[in-house]
């Protein structure tokens, strides 16, 4: 495969996008239950026409077998999938499209990492570090991998404001440690963390670097190789992709070293009684038939939002949830976790109301057409450290405006009229 | 006022005067139920004579639906004998999970139908039944026990 050639970001000013008018490209909004102040973006993001139509068109006009056939159907499934992986290569500026390895999700491509890649290496005693706001999926998989091979699952800790207190972390850039696998922002406190400067400090003592960028792909301008991450995950589904759909960047010395971790149709060079060997990277890392509509739709959900701009839906939804939070400070009784005013954080708000438990907060607010979420968010290790079982979450994007504040910030003071204590 | 806003009223009448509700240091027995999902966590206390629930008590955290089914279930299951008690629970599982579409036989329940629209909520509303389930399970166990 060629390089992927570097364009420059083509992006439109920030002041001169018209969010609102984008809206109109959701479907959701016009044909879905009214009304709808869709604040759950975190858990998935809503689907623009072009990335639904893209998925139809695919199967209706161009659908055959990727990598399998000779006949022109197949031949242009096959381009239409390797351009897919091209248009993602060169989202987030890797320097080859076959560092790119379609998965089902940034789940699947963290557990490669784990069982292809670190279960192979870690001796007793060695570490990998993770930080205490953690998903789950960037969590349990180093767990499992430490607890198999007598290494130590190490956990960066959080300060007040929940950013990663690296001065509390010792032995993070130590000769026992062998991974860190770290978020890039937190779905649940909304915290971007520092990962050039966790990856600089790592690459000095030559510890690799993965990073879960489930909710910073597609919400903002990501390049791996200015981060000189060693592995890097997302998912398309939370940057207005089709479900079902993910990746991993990897370096191509650290996919070399990564066995695959599902092995049948399409991953092969031969196949002998004795031995077989694997076909090129990434082809060895996507056996059985590939996700064809998957890929055309998140390549589309790429183009989309890079014709917007990444720095302007960056900049359109921290604005919106700086209002968010504003407007949230005022409630009585409420905490809001994460950075406060003044600190960078991403499009997710976490809160919890006194008294008033965040299911009923999500009911409530249903009631008023505000989809919000409640609970864990997939982050024990992380309410353990905030004390709380479960909080609510109030997650932004580009389609989101001052009006789904407004209906938010009033189910949440209907909330309180019912259920606060009388 | 719809039937809905009514059948509200009644859950939220529950939320903010649970009945029974209080400290279990004097129930014979205890079940414990929890939801790690949500954080709910509800115990169930019982008194039983002959036969009979004398008392149903709780004690606990949990959402406005977990709190307020605890309460019914307390009102609705006292003075019933075990195996009332253990069909009562029975339909309201089947209720809540589309097996029997018709109301359990007690009218004091019926504001819980609201929830049946809304799946997520199914454990909120059982979490306190389950308890007094195993209660009975335990109940019945013992009584095995000692009737070989």
């Amino acid at each position: 495969m060629e390089p992927v050639p570097r364009k420059s970001e083509v992006s439109r000013n920030p002041v001169a996008v018209d969010f609102e008018a984008l809206r109109a490209d959701f479907p959701i909004f016009a044909t879905g239950q009214q009304p709808l102040h869709y604040l759950d973006s975190a858990a998935s993001a809503q689907k623009p026409a072009c990335v639904i139509e893209s998925i139809s068109q695919c199967y209706s006009h161009d659908y055959g077998p990727v990598h399998r056939g000779l006949y022109p159907l197949a031949e242009s499934a096959s381009e239409h999938y390797e351009a897919s992986r091209r248009t993602i290569a060169h989202f987030i500026n890797a320097a080859r499209p076959e560092q790119i390895v379609f998965t089902r999700s940034a789940t699947e491509s963290i557990n490669l990492v784990a069982q292809g890649w670190a279960d192979q290496y870690l001796q007793p005693g060695d570490e990998i570090w993770v930080s205490q706001m953690e998903h789950h999926s960037n969590f349990l998989p180093w767990q499992r991998v430490c607890k198999n091979r007598d290494a130590r699952l190490r956990i960066i800790p959080l300060d007040g404001e929940g950013l990663i207190d690296l001065e509390k972390s010792k032995g993070l850039f130590g000769k026992k440690s062998r991974l860190i696998a770290i978020s890039q922002v937190s779905n649940v406190l909304g915290t971007i963390n520092p990962i050039r400067e966790i990856v600089a400090a790592a690459r000095q003592q030559n510890i690799p670097v993965l990073v879960d960028a489930a909710q910073s792909v597609g919400h903002m301008p990501i390049d791996v190789q200015d981060l000189d991450c060693d592995f890097l995950a997302a998912s398309a589904h939370k940057m207005c992709g089709p479900t079902g759909i993910g990746f991993l960047y990897g370096k191509s010395d650290r996919l070399a070293e990564t066995e695959p971790l599902l092995l049948g149709g399409g991953m092969v060079d031969e196949v002998n009684i004795d031995s077989s060997s694997w076909a090129e990277i990434p082809a060895r890392f996507e056996a059985g038939s590939p996700n064809l509509a998957g890929a055309v739709g998140f390549a589309t959900a790429v183009d989309y939002l890079r014709s917007i701009g990444l720095r302007a839906i960056e900049q359109r939804v921290k604005d919106l949830t700086l209002l968010a939070y504003e407007n949230l400070s005022s409630v009585g009784g409420i905490r809001l976790y994460g950075p406060g005013p003044g600190l960078d954080r991403s499009g997710i708000l976490s809160f919890n109301i006194e008294g008033i438990h965040p299911h009923d907060v999500a009911h409530i607010a249903a009631e008023h057409g505000v989809a919000i979420r409640a609970g864990h968010h997939c982050c024990q290790p992380l309410m353990q450290h905030l004390g709380v079982s479960s909080t609510a979450r109030a997650s932004f994007n580009l389609y989101n405006n001052e009006q789904d504040i407004a209906a938010l910030l009033a189910a949440i003071l209907d909330a309180k009229r019912i259920l606060g204590h009388q | 006022m719809s039937n809905d806003s009514v059948y509200k009223e009644v859950l939220l009448d529950h939320f903010h005067n649970p009945r029974n509700k209080g400290e279990l240091d004097d129930m014979a027995m205890v079940r414990r139920g929890s939801n790690p999902r949500c954080g709910d966590e509800i115990e169930v206390g019982i008194a039983c004579d002959n036969g009979v629930l004398e008392t149903v008590r709780f004690r606990g955290r949990g959402c406005s639906i977990c709190l307020a089914s605890a309460s019914m279930m307390t009102e609705c299951t006292s003075g019933l004998k075990l195996q009332q008690a253990r069909q009562l629970i029975v339909r309201l599982q089947q209720w809540f999970s589309n097996t029997n579409n018709e109301m359990p036989p007690n009218e004091n329940l019926t504001a819980l139908g609201i929830i049946r629209q809304h799946p997520a909520r199914k454990k909120c509303v059982l979490l306190a039944w389950q308890a007094l389930d195993e209660i009975l399970d335990e109940i019945e166990d013992r009584s095995e026990a000692s009737n070989p």
